[in-house]
């Protein structure tokens, strides 16, 4: 079991206060909360997360938040301004003695962040380098690929993972013949949206193998493996995508890709491998651009 | 100068918590007054609070509150509250739902809202205290906002959506009298179309309770006898909370409207007394001038009024003095215009108070009576020459003053008009 590298302790007082502190709360709040002052087992860290958010959420968010996607975003997805987000961290920090710094809760977006931000400092492990936000201009200053063939609307880009989102209008322009009257997301689309989201992750990322700035003229397609498709996207569904490098060493980086609609398996790609060169010594590879993603059946 | 309305009303007060239930309370006289439960101890030299009922809002925890199933209010918004910031919000919704006004009629760049209130003494104080046992990072996001003067303003502007003109009045007792005579300016000379005016109050111990340090509270033990304006018995006034709304409206929004105001709201004065920080003038100096310049702006004579609605807190001294300011402004008509003060029983509403009346006469000059001087017993001899009405008069004023002065020695009359008068 993990446990906190100072088990926090709770004397009969504290005790008192952490119950009245989270009278209302779910029990199990209460239960995890008591359990990791006792013993300092990390385990218990994402129920008081969970609990405490569920605490300051209306209603109408709750089931969203029990779905247990960790994707979720607490102010865009769950309706929290961010007054409410001091509530919340006010809260988490009196459960579990630890401290957030405001400039460290502004990178803090969905609840895996939160979890994994405390995770790591009870641990005395280095917090996890703040991933970055790209709003959508962002974006579309950062690639190549352009509307109508951008399909990452917004993301988060880390040293070790990027994440991202498209919703689908419903007015893209394939979406006519594909199909006839019945309009879904093609799978190659999911896809080339994992390719863009990967294409910004060597843009932005700043990882440590990449040893110099990555040219954005110069990254294409190479190809994929084990792509497998889970469900149908409709219109008005939002894709969840994140990507996670296996193996960069230029010219080549090759990644494994998930999308996910509403906490849901969508699509997933063992490996989508892409080539790139530095702004220094453009390589030119004879590669198949990004944009012309082999079509997978869906 | 365009005419300026009264469309809509709201009330949690003492005498009820609408409109129906406060016009019945008014016209039969009966008092909102109890022994307040927080006051009956020894050391306390106050015992009777007009008090709100069907709210429990004591805690300083806004989630600990219980208030009647009818108001259903988000947490979100709840959160940044005092008890009158719930009070305002729930009377608020009665004057829109009151006035029919639609969303669009509400959340136009041409509708406005001007508040007062003391802010929250308890909310202050218990954030204060938490800041210094715990750290003000122990301390709510929203400690600020709940509980400092203008905490009226900043909730209901949000929680409402309101796009026009906005602030907070403070001048103690005669801060609504303020709010209500700039929104009549705003309005007349045609700045904002529509204009919402709020009066709440806590009415708590924190609230209410400072004053007795001042000895203006009444000590009577028995809420009948507690607060008698112009009697010679009276001893000081009887604290109250809650809350008051009223929307005013330019006639050309009524009138395309089509719905019927209460009153019109005739015209304002104001005057100060440049005297004392607490204590009236002796003579009614700035009060006299208020009511003056409250009937030259509105076009009309002393012989016109039928009735006044008195600042009359149940003081021993200030009483004294509105009455001279009376006497010096009606000289002859003095002894027949009547004469009434309704904090004999709601209380006094503090800021509110105004707002408050403003809302009672407007009852009263729809509802076609004149409320008469509840508690009153024995008339203070020095008050003789007035005209007095023991019971509630069978007709509704045409033309009335409605008087407040608050520390400082500020004063404001409105003037109010009946509908086709």
């Amino acid at each position: 079991m993990v446990r906190a590298t100072v088990v926090p302790g709770l004397s009969p007082a504290d005790e008192t206060i952490l119950r009245e502190a989270l009278k209302r709360c779910s029990p199990a709040t209460l239960e995890a909360a008591l359990a990791y002052r006792r013993t300092g087992a990390v385990a218990a860290i994402p129920t008081v997360v969970l609990g405490v958010i569920e605490r300051f959420v209306d209603p109408e968010h709750r089931e969203r938040l029990r779905s247990g996607n960790t994707d979720l975003r607490v102010i865009e997805d769950l309706g929290v301004d961010s007054l409410t987000m001091l509530e919340v961290v006010m809260l988490v920090e009196e459960s579990l003695k630890v401290s957030i710094k405001n400039e460290e809760l502004r990178e803090l977006r969905t609840l895996a962040d939160i979890n994994l931000f405390i995770e790591a400092r009870v641990c005395g492990r280095p917090v996890p380098a703040p991933p970055r936000h790209l709003p959508a201009e962002a974006v579309q200053e950062a690639l190549p690929m352009q509307a109508p063939f951008l399909f990452v609307q917004e993301a988060t880009v880390g040293p070790a993972a990027a994440t991202g989102r498209y919703q689908v209008a419903g007015t893209e322009f394939f979406l006519q013949g594909h199909f006839k009257n019945n309009p879904v997301l093609p799978a190659s689309i999911m896809l080339e949206a994992l390719g863009q989201l990967a294409v910004l992750f060597l843009l932005r990322s700043g990882a440590p193998e990449l040893e110099q700035a990555v040219d954005p003229a110069a990254v294409f397609f190479t190809g994929c493996e084990g792509v497998r498709c889970h469900r149908v996207v409709k219109p008005g569904e939002t894709l969840a995508l994140s990507v996670r490098p296996k193996r960069i060493k230029a010219p080549l980086a090759t990644f494994e890709g998930t999308v996910k609609v509403g906490g849901e398996k969508a699509a997933f790609a063992e490996e989508i491998t892409l080539t790139f060169g530095y702004v220094a010594a453009v390589a030119v590879a004879g590669s198949v651009p990004a944009t012309a993603s082999a079509p997978v059946s869906s | 100068m365009r005419k300026v309305f009264i469309t809509g009303l709201g009330f949690i007060s003492s005498i009820g918590n609408d409109k129906a239930a406060v016009e019945a309370n008014l016209r039969g006289l009966r008092h909102g007054f109890e022994l307040y439960p927080p006051f009956q101890r020894p050391e306390i030299p106050v015992k009777v609070m007009g008090t709100i009922k069907e709210f429990a809002v004591s805690s300083v925890d806004a989630e600990d509150w219980t208030f009647p199933a009818r108001y259903s209010i988000r947490r979100e918004l709840l959160r940044s509250m005092a008890p009158h910031g719930l009070y305002a919000h729930c009377a608020m919704l009665q004057a829109i739902e009151d006035a029919r006004l639609a969303e669009g009629d509400l959340q136009s760049d041409l509708t406005g809202l001007y508040c007062a209130s003391a802010g929250s003494p308890m909310v202050l104080t218990y954030y204060l205290q938490r800041m210094r046992d715990l750290g003000v990072s122990r301390c709510s996001p929203v400690g600020v906002v709940a509980s400092i003067s203008g905490t009226l303003n900043f909730n209901l502007v949000a929680a409402f959506k309101i796009r026009g003109h906005s602030c907070g009045f403070s001048s103690a007792c005669a801060s609504t009298g303020h709010a209500l005579g700039f929104a009549y300016d705003d309005i007349a000379v045609g700045r904002q179309e529509r204009m919402i005016v709020v009066g709440a109050e806590d009415g708590n111990t924190e609230a209410v309770l400072p004053f007795a340090g001042m000895r203006a509270l009444s000590s009577a033990t028995n809420p009948d006898l507690a607060s008698r304006p112009f009697d010679i018995g009276r001893d000081g006034f009887v604290g109250t909370g809650g809350a008051t709304v009223l929307v005013l409206e330019s006639e050309e929004s009524v009138a395309r409207r089509a719905v019927t105001p209460y009153a019109e709201l005739a015209g304002w004065g104001q005057a100060s007394d440049g005297y004392n920080v607490a204590i009236s003038h002796p003579e009614g100096l700035g009060l006299a001038s208020a009511m003056q310049r409250a009937l030259r702006s509105s076009g009309l004579t002393p012989a016109q009024v039928d009735y006044i609605n008195a600042h009359a807190t149940s003081t021993s001294i200030g009483d004294a003095s509105e009455v001279k300011a009376i006497r010096s402004v009606f000289g002859p008509e003095a002894g027949r215009v009547a004469v009434s003060s309704t904090k004999a029983l709601t209380g006094h509403g503090l800021s509110m108070a105004t707002a408050l009346e403003t809302g009672l006469c407007a009852l009263a000059m729809r509802g076609g009576f004149t409320p008469g001087c509840a508690g009153l017993r024995h008339v203070d001899p020095m008050f003789g020459d007035l005209n007095l009405p023991r019971d509630t008069l069978p007709v509704g004023p045409r033309v009335l003053l409605n008087n407040a002065s608050g520390f400082g020695g500020a004063n404001v009359s409105l003037v109010m008009r009946a509908v086709g008068g």
